[in-house]
């Protein structure tokens, strides 16, 4: 799998010599992060970078801010370590992950953001799922109410939704 | 980064947490939320009406028409709620070239009324056949007079009928009309007569068919790994080389013949009901030799209507023939069979039991010496659990000789579980044989006990 450029031999050394090398992150308030490169590269975006050869001074994430960052680092490190199939080992992650999104909503959206921009796949889905929990079995005044969207609708488009979902709101 | 809540995100996540609702009542309540909301309707992938959704409006057959229209890319479809039969074609026609998975809960009053007046009673269904991308299929409440015309549903591997009542040649059509199933499930079926399904891809198999009349089954899986079936009287199944699993019940009537040519690497063995044919009972027990978790909890047996007890079942041959078993659990008449006719030698037990029916008064049952001078060599060496269900205190002391022979000779054994069931305390021997019991299980407390 390694990235083939004008200088292959090089990438070669770089990718293959040292599966264990540590890489940096560097958050948009440029704090440094170390971790693995194993761990590093469960985000996409990461392993691209990599590939491409790029992360040499470490890899800046203008994105993510620091306090984030340490959260997703947390994240990844903690479902890197978990590769067996135990029963007990499951249960774990599964509470790790239940405790990780139970945080304020405006965090919660910035994990989503930097799930989305770094490619966690893991991640994403499971904030997404913690919102969409958030959503279930509300009214359409309380969800705009609880994430404070804003209600984009002409007046006349309003009046027909209620009538056609009528049977929603009973 | 500043993040001004939800209405920051871009639309592809708003998508992502939108397509994690599949509740009708939420996705209808997000449409009305924003616009941009909306638009993330069409990419929701899966779709649920629950029984109640409609309860208190009405308006259910157009609210599911206008959800199922603007869901593009619907991939999963469940309906719970009444719905008119009439309007399903064309929503699976608006759907047939994304819908990978339907369920449909079809027993609703109204369309009862108008298959009875019709006599058609799977016309509903037809509309099925048009959805070739379906891979899985589960229906409630259904019945079923012919066969839906489906033509071949090659993609489909998961079929679930739950509560329908089916006409033999029908849900044999039905099935024929599925060649690729990997997962067949027959719940709760009315249905008498003779069916019989050839699926080669078939892996796991749960047929239960109620009712009255009687039932023959004939399967020809070759890949089927777990097989569970109730209510057939006649069950032929050729394919057992790789079956792992297979629990053969019938609830009421009898079980009078089982054909299997062998079951090479049958790991679970489960067989009950009121009444089996001994011959069919043997005849599993020696195809099943490598079977490592076996159930018996079958009542009676004979081969015609007439109930007769089990014969004698010796116990050394019994695990002789059984070396792998791990998981023993026997119930009632069937562990009252076993017995040591053919290979005890020398026994020397001394009781005296004078039991009168008349009078109900005994002395008690001294057993002074009990010598048991089985073969050395016999263990039954990979026994670990045994579960026994002891209902009666009739031959007390060869169902005692019977639990000390299990525990003596199983050197891996962890815990025997005795249940005392159905000994009502109006007759003393049952006292007396559960006082005994008791003893037993003290005497050996730690790997013995009684529920």
């Amino acid at each position: 799998m390694a990235a083939t450029t004008a200088d292959g031999n090089k990438v070669d050394e770089a990718v293959g010599g040292e599966k264990s090398k540590m890489i940096t992150l560097k958050s948009s308030d440029s704090e440094q992060f170390e971790m693995t490169r194993e761990a590093a590269v469960m985000s996409q975006t990461i392993q691209h970078m990599i590939e491409d050869d790029c992360v040499d001074s470490g890899v800046p994430l203008p994105n993510v801010g620091s306090k984030i960052l340490a959260m997703v680092i947390e994240y990844r490190n903690r479902h890197v370590d978990a590769s067996s199939d135990s029963a007990g080992e499951k249960e774990d992650l599964k509470s790790f992950d239940e405790s990780f999104v139970k945080v304020d909503q405006p965090t919660l959206f910035d994990i989503i953001l930097a799930a989305n921009y770094l490619d966690i796949k893991g991640l994403l889905d499971l904030s997404c799922q913690t919102v969409a929990d958030m959503i279930k079995g509300k009214s359409v005044e309380e969800i705009r109410k609880t994430f404070n969207i804003k209600n984009d609708y002409t007046p006349d488009e309003e009046e027909e939704i209620p009538r056609e979902n009528q049977w929603a709101f009973e | 980064m500043e993040c001004d809540g939800m209405d920051a995100l871009p639309d592809g996540v708003v998508q992502t947490i939108l397509s994690q609702l599949s509740n009708a009542r939420d996705v209808a309540a997000c449409s009305g939320v924003s616009r941009c909301w909306r638009d993330c309707v069409p990419f929701l992938p899966a779709l649920y009406f629950p029984r109640s959704a409609f309860d208190a409006a009405g308006g259910a057959d157009d609210a599911i028409g206008r959800m199922v229209e603007a869901a593009a890319r619907l991939e999963e479809l469940v309906i719970y709620c009444p719905f008119s039969s009439a309007r399903l074609p064309r929503w699976l026609a608006m759907r047939s070239a994304s819908l990978r998975v339907l369920e449909l809960r079809v027993d609703s009053a109204a369309d009862k009324a108008a298959a009875a007046a019709s006599g058609a009673g799977s016309a509903h269904l037809d509309c099925i056949g048009v959805v070739s991308t379906l891979q899985e299929l589960r229906l409630w409440g259904l019945t079923m007079t012919r066969a839906p015309s489906w033509g071949q549903m090659q993609r489909l591997r998961v079929l679930e009928i739950v509560g329908a009542h089916l006409e033999d040649l029908a849900v044999s059509g039905a099935v024929h009309a599925c060649p690729n199933l990997t997962d067949l499930a027959l719940l709760g079926c009315e249905c008498a007569g003779a069916v019989s399904f050839t699926l080669p891809l078939l892996e796991r198999c749960r047929l239960d068919f109620v009712g009255s009349g009687s039932c023959a089954l004939t399967l020809t899986a070759p890949q089927v790994e777990s097989l569970e079936v109730q209510g057939f009287n006649w069950i032929v199944l050729q394919g057992g080389d790789r079956l792992k699993r297979l629990t053969i019940a019938k609830n009421t009537g009898s079980v009078y013949s089982v054909g299997i040519e062998r079951l090479p690497v049958l790991e679970q063995l489960s067989l009950r009901g009121v009444q089996w044919s001994w011959g069919a009972v043997s005849y599993l027990l020696q195809c099943a030799a490598e079977v490592r978790h076996l159930v018996m909890k079958v009542e009676f047996c004979g081969d015609f209507d007439t109930l007769q007890p089990f014969p004698e079942v010796d116990l050394v041959e019994f695990f002789n023939t059984h070396p792998k078993l791990r998981r023993f659990e026997i119930h009632g008449a069937m562990f009252a069979a076993l017995c040591q006719k053919n290979s005890l030698k020398n026994v020397g037990h001394i009781y005296i039991m004078l039991f009168s029916c008349n009078l109900l008064y005994y002395l008690p049952m001294l057993i002074v010496s009990l010598t048991l001078q089985l073969d050395s060599r016999f263990s039954i060496s990979s026994l670990e659990e045994v579960l026994i269900t002891v209902r009666s205190p009739l031959n007390a002391e060869q169902k005692l000789i019977t639990l000390e022979s299990l525990v003596c000779c199983s050197p891996r054994l962890l815990s025997m579980v005795i249940r005392i069931s159905q000994m009502k305390n109006c007759h003393e021997a049952s006292d007396e044989f559960f006082e005994e019991i008791c003893k037993f299980a003290h005497v050996n407390k730690g790997r013995v006990r009684i529920e």
